[in-house]
């Protein structure tokens, strides 16, 4: 292969590790989380504008090394050296065809050690990790062979959100550059176009897609979703009338609040005491050490003399970080009380400790408080009436699974039955839910609910690149066929 | 065939009659046939894992698993089918557990039985059993974690599964002998039932029958519990209503007072079998059959018989064999009578295929699923792709390249099958979530087939670099052929992979709600498509010469090896050292095998032969 582009591509290995090592030292990746040196959000924009001026640059810049180290080349009589101006050279370097191969190249190395990765992170934090960033940097497993040897060895590499971007702009550059209509070539436009509108569906997925599930068991129902990967701190005012009125903030209002949230119809302000993404809590009687006091003097914790402690977030597939904060309310009339909150307080999900509400009252009025599994609420309430689990006979291999339920709507005061099976989800509402899993002996059925606005553009673009890639196959075989026969 | 001469038309004649006598070895009784009828025996159906099959698939696929292998070879060297070996088993348990057939490679394992013999791998039950208790206790200790263990774990922990596969298999026609054989066992229990009709209810006598009674009621509930097979059809004395075991055939038996037939007649088939009496034995099994076809639903049982012969033919086997012979061919006739030699092989390759394809069909007609179901027929199916699509190559260039490629790729990919179908039955029930027609009739074989192409590109690559560099050069003409090839290739794969990959997109999106989740063999997929269309592009703007695009299909190889092989490696394999299993380790060994031709692409000069010729 051709050893010069292979010397540009780890040039820009080299560039993006530079770049993130200052962005490190800046600080600036420490809202990124814990453990992984990666540069976030608007930082990360930022850099990958500046990548995308330096990727232009580079082939211009190593070809102006290559010349200058053979200086004989470069001085041949009749081919003066114009002086490239820097657009020029920008233009040049984002349209050519080495950066396509470069980006085409660098994707793969990213896809794989990304599938790597979920080894350790589980799929959700690997994805997010490499595909929603602008760089990533990829450790030695210990668990791999020489692992304790080897596990120095750190490797920088471009994300899902700088390649990503570069693609477009590569392929929108290179296309006013070089593209003459013909009809030879009227399966590119569509593939290269298909290609850029499955990029930017894909980003908008990543960025609005939410995933929720709904535990029912038989006979039971509800009107709400649950966030797989989203908390939220909720206080509830069970009010006078019959509906709740319910204040939601995201749980990372609580870690950057500075202390203090309020919302002006609520008489009393929250102090956020104490914050951990993932904790563990315990009985203090089942504690082996000495733990100091706690500062809650109301709700579960105090009630159950519960201890708190922070623990780091845990990023394994299908574990849950165990979000939980201290909070202290104070109305005009002074302190009310400090609750500890935290999502594993639940009343729902099954196999698990039954947890009962945190509620209080404070000028005559009941309120709950809580840390929760973010909730979206649905405009009707669902009721599974049965679950079934067949298997084939003889054997514990499942042939199907499906849930029957009804839809009750309260506004028309109708409902209707549908059946929730593999392969086979219910529409409703904007959202989608999917047969997902079960529990106790069969009784009860887990959906898998997904709210994505883009789902619609895959189909819409993998289609569009589907045809030009045929049309382009077909007719080079026609080409091909027709040289052939000429020859 | 016109143009051949003498020598080439002779030789053409040797290669199909070889052809022929391969596919007569396969017709072929597997052993010498014994006293006793195993053939009818084993086109009996049963009811294992989820299907209705022949006792042959059982025998076949429990011998693999407890012996690596289907024949069985007794101490003195003597072979049988693995029927036989299966009938003796079911028919007459006692005898069969001297039969070694345990396979141990471990030399600890064959340590903490006693034996330093470091020659023997084969153990009979009986060697063992006087081990159980110190491999219990052994296997006990091994690491729960599957991907954590040692070689010696491991080792254990498949001992630990032959034996259970073994154990769950014994007593699945008669049961273990209580009074002597089962005909006794049997007319015990029928005059004990008699007796206790005759016998007035609370008396002594009866009390003492009833106790009787349910000493065998608690044996055969036992025995319900630990049998792999459901060999007993609906209906019957005992009103079953579905395919059932033994255990749970006897115990209705003792409720309602009458003993199946059909589990009567193999009491005294297992009789007649023990005391070698062929004449007897033939008559139970003609007594069998007339039970079978009264009570077998004949829609339900009417491929069985197929698949037995299906299985007896063992067409990948042979079409492996013949695709041997095809690279072979293929190879000679870079040397020489060139274009005869390689029409010889194409026409081979097409024999190879023509069996191929019927071993395909077989497998869709028995199943009725479309031809890719999991990762053994991935492996069938890859290699099937392959040679398809080379047929038409190769007839347009006719130089030996394509067939030499694709043979060897057929060959190779019919080896993995083939060791792949050590895991168990290759034509297994589906998973629910799988258990879509639609979906795995259009996104998995058109994945599948992208894999194809992109091995064959790779394989191209192979043939190309190879033949450049370390057998004398390639022709100018042959290797611009080559190239236009691997070109074609690539486009089909990403065409194909490309095309597989949004339908499988589709699919993830109607059953779990995303089109796109990062999955390890979605990553796998989308990889494949992304070094296609860089080696594309690489052609296209003449970044890389010819070696190069070579060297980058032959990367391809690596990387559809990981995506086709790797990512299924991932959940269990990675997290330790336990991952140097035996499929790690070939494929490991196949990617250096492909940087090593890749080097050899950079170390050694392009041969300049082109311009002599």
């Amino acid at each position: 292969m051709h050893l010069g582009l292979l010397s540009r591509f780890v040039l820009i290995l080299a560039a993006s590790g530079w770049i993130v090592s200052v962005v490190n030292l800046m600080h600036l990746a420490e809202r990124s989380g814990w453990m992984i040196p990666v540069v976030d959000d608007l930082p990360s924009l930022l850099v990958s504008t500046l990548l995308v001026i330096i990727a232009g640059l580079t082939p211009v810049a190593v070809r102006m090394v290559i010349q200058s180290a053979r200086p004989g080349e470069a001085q041949t009589p009749g081919k003066k050296r114009k002086p490239v101006s820097v657009g020029k050279a920008l233009y040049n370097g984002l349209s050519s065809i080495q950066l396509t191969i470069m980006l085409l190249a660098g994707s793969v190395i990213l896809v794989f050690f990304g599938t790597l990765d979920q080894v350790h992170y589980g799929i959700y934090h690997a994805q997010n990790k490499y595909f929603a960033h602008a760089f990533v940097v990829w450790e030695y497993p210990q668990q791999f062979i020489w692992g304790e040897r080897l596990s120095w060895f750190h490797l920088t590499m471009p994300g899902g959100y700088l390649l990503g971007p570069l693609l477009v702009a590569n392929l929108s550059v290179a296309h006013f550059r070089y593209f003459r209509p013909s009809w030879k070539k009227v399966g590119i436009p569509l593939i290269h176009g298909g290609i850029v509108l499955l990029l930017l569906g894909q980003l908008w997925t990543q960025v609005k897609q939410v995933d929720y599930f709904m535990w029912l068991g038989e006979g039971e129902s509800s009107n709400f979703v649950e966030a797989f990967h989203y908390d939220e701190f909720v206080i509830i005012d069970k009010g006078d009338s019959e509906r709740d009125r319910v204040y939601s903030w995201d749980v990372a209002a609580l870690e950057n609040a500075n202390g203090v949230i309020s919302h002006e119809e609520l008489p009393f302000v929250i102090d956020v005491v104490w914050f951990a993404k993932n904790a563990a809590i315990f009985p203090r009687s089942a504690a082996r050490t000495e733990y100091g006091t706690m500062p809650f003097d109301r709700g579960l914790g105090a009630e159950r003399d519960y201890v708190v402690l922070a623990m780091p977030p845990t990023y394994a597939e299908g574990e849950r970080n165990v979000t939980s904060a201290i909070i202290r309310l104070s109305g005009e009339e002074g302190r009310i009380g400090t609750w500890l909150v935290s999502n594993i307080f639940r009343q729902t999900l099954p196999l698990r400790e039954f947890f009962p509400v945190q509620s209080f009252e404070y000028q005559g009025r009941e309120y709950e408080v809580a840390i929760r599994f973010k909730r979206a609420y649905l405009p009707a309430e669902l009721e599974l009436i049965e679950f079934r689990h067949d298997r084939y006979p003889g054997t514990d291999i499942p042939h199907n699974f499906s849930s029957e339920m009804r839809i009750h709507n309260p506004e028309t005061g109708t409902s209707r039955n549908t059946l929730i099976y593999m392969n086979h989800p219910l529409r409703f509402g904007g959202l989608t839910f999917y047969q997902a899993s079960f529990a106790d002996e069969d009784t009860k059925s887990m959906l898998q609910v997904v709210s994505n606005p883009a789902r619609w553009v895959p189909y819409i673009s993998s289609l569009i690149i589907s045809l030009g890639l045929t049309l382009q196959f077909v007719i080079s075989l026609f080409v091909h066929a027709r040289r052939r026969k000429t020859s | 065939m016109k143009d051949f001469n003498r020598a080439q038309k002779i030789t053409a004649g040797i290669l199909i009659l070889v052809c022929f006598l391969l596919f007569a070895r396969s017709w072929m009784p597997e052993s010498p046939v014994g006293e006793v009828g195993f053939a009818a025996f084993s086109e009996l159906p049963v009811q294992e894992g989820g299907r209705l099959k022949p006792i042959d698939t059982v025998a076949r696929t429990s011998k693999l698993i407890i012996s690596g292998r289907q024949r069985f070879i007794d101490e003195d060297g003597n072979r049988y089918g693995a029927n036989e070996w299966f009938m003796r088993l079911l028919l007459d348990p006692g005898a069969a557990a001297d039969d070694r057939v345990f396979r141990i490679d471990h030399p600890d394992v064959v340590g903490l039985l006693g034996e330093h013999n470091e020659e023997r791998r084969f153990f009979s039950l009986r060697e063992l059993s006087r081990h159980f208790d110190t491999i219990r206790g052994e296997f006990e200790q091994i690491n729960p974690e599957p991907a954590l263990r040692s070689s010696y774990e491991n080792a254990l922990a498949n001992l630990q599964k032959a034996i259970v596969v073994y154990d769950n298999l014994a007593y699945n026609l008669v049961p273990p002998p209580l009074f002597g054989g089962p005909t006794e066992t049997y007319s015990i229990i029928q005059r004990a039932l008699r007796d206790a009709a005759d016998m007035e209810e609370g008396s002594d006598s009866r009390r003492t029958v009833d106790n009787a009674l349910r000493l065998f009621e608690n044996q055969f509930q036992r025995l319900s519990g630990n049998l792999s097979l459901q060999p007993i059809p609906p209906g019957g004395p005992n009103g079953f209503d579905e395919w059932h075991n033994l255990g749970v055939s006897l115990q209705r038996s003792l409720q309602n007072g009458e003993i199946d037939p059909i589990v009567l007649a193999f009491g005294r088939l297992s009789k007649a079998y023990r005391q070698q009496d062929a004449g007897a034995a033939d008559a139970e099994l003609a007594i069998l059959n007339r039970l079978y076809s009264e009570r077998a639903d004949a829609h339900q049982v009417r491929k069985v018989p197929f698949e037995r012969s299906f299985n007896h033919l063992s067409p990948f086997i042979y079409s492996m064999f013949v695709y041997m012979l095809a690279f072979l061919v293929a190879a000679l006739s870079w040397l020489f009578w060139g274009r005869s030699l390689a029409l010889m092989a194409l026409w081979i390759m097409a024999i190879g295929f023509a069996v191929h394809t019927f071993g395909m069909g077989a497998r869709i007609y028995i199943q009725e699923r479309p031809p890719v179901t999991n990762l053994y027929s991935s492996a069938i199916f890859v290699g099937w792709g392959a040679v398809l699509l080379c047929l038409f190559i190769e007839k347009r260039f006719l130089n030996g390249i394509a067939a030499a490629a694709a043979s060897l790729l057929g060959f190779a990919s019919l080896i993995v099958a083939h060791y792949l179908s050590y895991s168990g039955d290759t034509l297994e029930m589906m998973q629910a979530v799988l258990d879509s027609n639609f979906w795995l009739a259009t996104h998995v074989p058109t994945v599948t087939i992208g894999y194809s192409a992109a091995f064959l590109a790779g394989f191209l690559g192979i043939v190309y670099i190879l033949r450049d560099r370390l057998f004398g050069g390639l022709p100018k003409e042959m290797g611009r052929g080559i190239e236009s090839m691997v070109y074609g290739v690539t486009c089909f794969a990403l065409l194909f992979s490309f095309i597989g990959t949004v339908l499988g997109g589709i699919w993830a999106d109607q059953s779990w709600g995303r089109f796109w989740g990062w999955d390890p063999k979605e990553n796998g997929a989308l990889m494949i498509v992304l070094w296609c269309a860089l080696i594309l592009h690489a052609r296209w703007g003449k970044v890389v010469g010819p070696t190069g695009i070579m060297q980058m299909a032959i990367t391809g190889n690596i990387i559809t090896a990981w995506s086709w092989f790797g990512t299924n490696m991932l959940g269990v394999g990675l997290h330790s050292y336990g991952f140097m299993d035996s499929a790690f380790f070939w494929l490991m060994a196949f990617i250096v095998s492909q940087l090593l031709v890749i080097s050899i692409g950079w170390v050694i000069p392009q041969r300049r032969r082109s311009l002599e010729s």
